[in-house]
């Protein structure tokens, strides 16, 4: 065990919003002695389990894995159980991601996000499933890697807290979605582009993006949503343009 | 510390089982680098609309003659035009390279059979299309070629 020179009081700026009582979200501050080992997700977990069992907010990996524990620390969102402590002063802010209704303290309303996520229709459409004994799919490694970055989205929904299109436009699909639908455009197995390019192709999808970056930069998992929507915007309008030439099934 | 963003930014269609509260943004997001690097690329929005306002004055003033035209050229020797023009070419600047450096990863993988050259080889020709085209214009407007 580290003796208690080694510890570091900060005092933690926590956003509280409990529905039953609240209007409006507050602020209550913490002092914490800080391990310098430490996150910002461990730092929480000791107000909670040491100061005040009341505070609500969402974890469970502790290795940046599940995408649960995004927070907008500072400002900017950022997984707490991967964002050091040493980064930050004496004072550090905790506040729900941004662009989200917030349920209770520290905890948003996912629900709007999957909804979103659903509509770009983020499953291997074929016209006509293999029979099993026709054997598995096959991929290159060439045609696994035109996908497989846009693949490793954990759902953390920080590109949507970072997104000023989010902010503004409600109806906007956002990084996210966008990129799992431009995931499954790029995989060679897929048939379902031309549907999905449709939808790409609609009011505030891909072309409401005005590629300020801001997903890409904080993405944890390096999966770069503003490279998916401005290659699906390409990608969208030739699939429009090869439409009066190439006929589709319905 | 925070500030309302859009009442209706994420909320999902149906209303949940319990109450929320509207969503939120930081205070301060415009003050960040970042955020502030992206704020100052839309303000050029307003340059350029400026010089196409000033790009139909031009248009006006040729259509009105040579002393009207005479009358602009020397209005474009006033401290306020040379400034702005100094301001259009900085913001010209700014956002030609902040599209240059995101204009690779924008590029799909593949269409059909081809895959565009590497980041390194794209931002050269970007660069060089630049060079070319600026020199060129440099050129007639100078009245050196042809």
């Amino acid at each position: 065990m580290a003796d208690s020179g080694e510890l570091r009081k900060r005092t933690f700026v926590v956003t509280r919003f409990d529905p039953d009582k609240d209007q409006v979200p507050k602020t209550q501050s913490y002092e914490v002695p800080c391990r310098p080992e430490w996150k910002v997700l461990d730092a929480l977990n000791y107000i909670k389990d040491e100061i005040d069992p009341t505070l609500s907010h969402r974890w469970s990996c502790r290795m940046a894995v599940c995408g649960s524990c995004g927070m907008n620390v500072n400002g900017e969102p950022k997984l707490t159980c991967k964002t050091s402590l040493a980064e930050y002063g004496d004072t550090v802010e905790v506040a729900p991601l941004a662009n989200f209704p917030i349920i209770r303290d520290l905890v948003i309303e996912m629900d709007g996000f999957m909804e979103k996520f659903k509509a770009v229709k983020p499953w291997v459409i074929v016209a006509k499933e293999k029979a099993a004994e026709e054997g598995t799919y096959r991929q290159s490694p060439a045609q696994l890697a035109a996908f497989k970055q846009f693949s490793m989205c954990i759902n953390c929904m920080l590109c949507y807290a970072a997104c000023p299109v989010v902010a503004k436009e409600p109806d906007f699909l956002g990084p996210a979605a966008i990129a799992l639908g431009h995931r499954y455009n790029m995989d060679s197995r897929d048939e379902g582009a031309p549907e999905r390019n449709e939808i790409f192709r609609g009011e505030g999808t891909v072309f409401s993006c005005s590629y300020a970056n801001e997903c890409s930069e904080v993405c944890p998992k390096h999966v770069d949503p503003a490279a998916a929507i401005n290659q699906s915007k390409l990608l969208a309008v030739i699939d429009w343009a090869t439409s009066f030439v190439v006929k589709r099934e319905k | 510390m925070t500030r309302p963003s859009d009442p209706q930014a994420m909320t999902p269609s149906k209303p949940g089982r319990t109450r929320t509260a509207p969503p939120q943004l930081p205070d301060d997001f415009w003050t960040r680098p970042r955020m502030r690097t992206y704020l100052l690329f839309d303000a050029t929005g307003i340059v350029y609309l400026l010089v196409g306002l000033i790009a139909l004055r031009v248009a006006w003033a040729l259509a009105d003659g040579a002393p009207a035209w005479d009358a602009l050229l020397q209005s474009f020797a006033s401290p306020g035009y040379v400034l702005f023009h100094i301001l259009a070419l900085i913001s010209a600047i700014f956002v030609g390279v902040r599209f240059f450096r995101l204009f690779p990863k924008a590029q799909p993988a593949q269409i059909g059979p081809v895959k565009p050259p590497p980041p390194a080889v794209l931002h050269a020709l970007l660069y060089a299309a630049w060079g070319g085209i600026t020199l060129v214009l440099l050129a007639v407007f100078g009245g050196i070629w042809p």
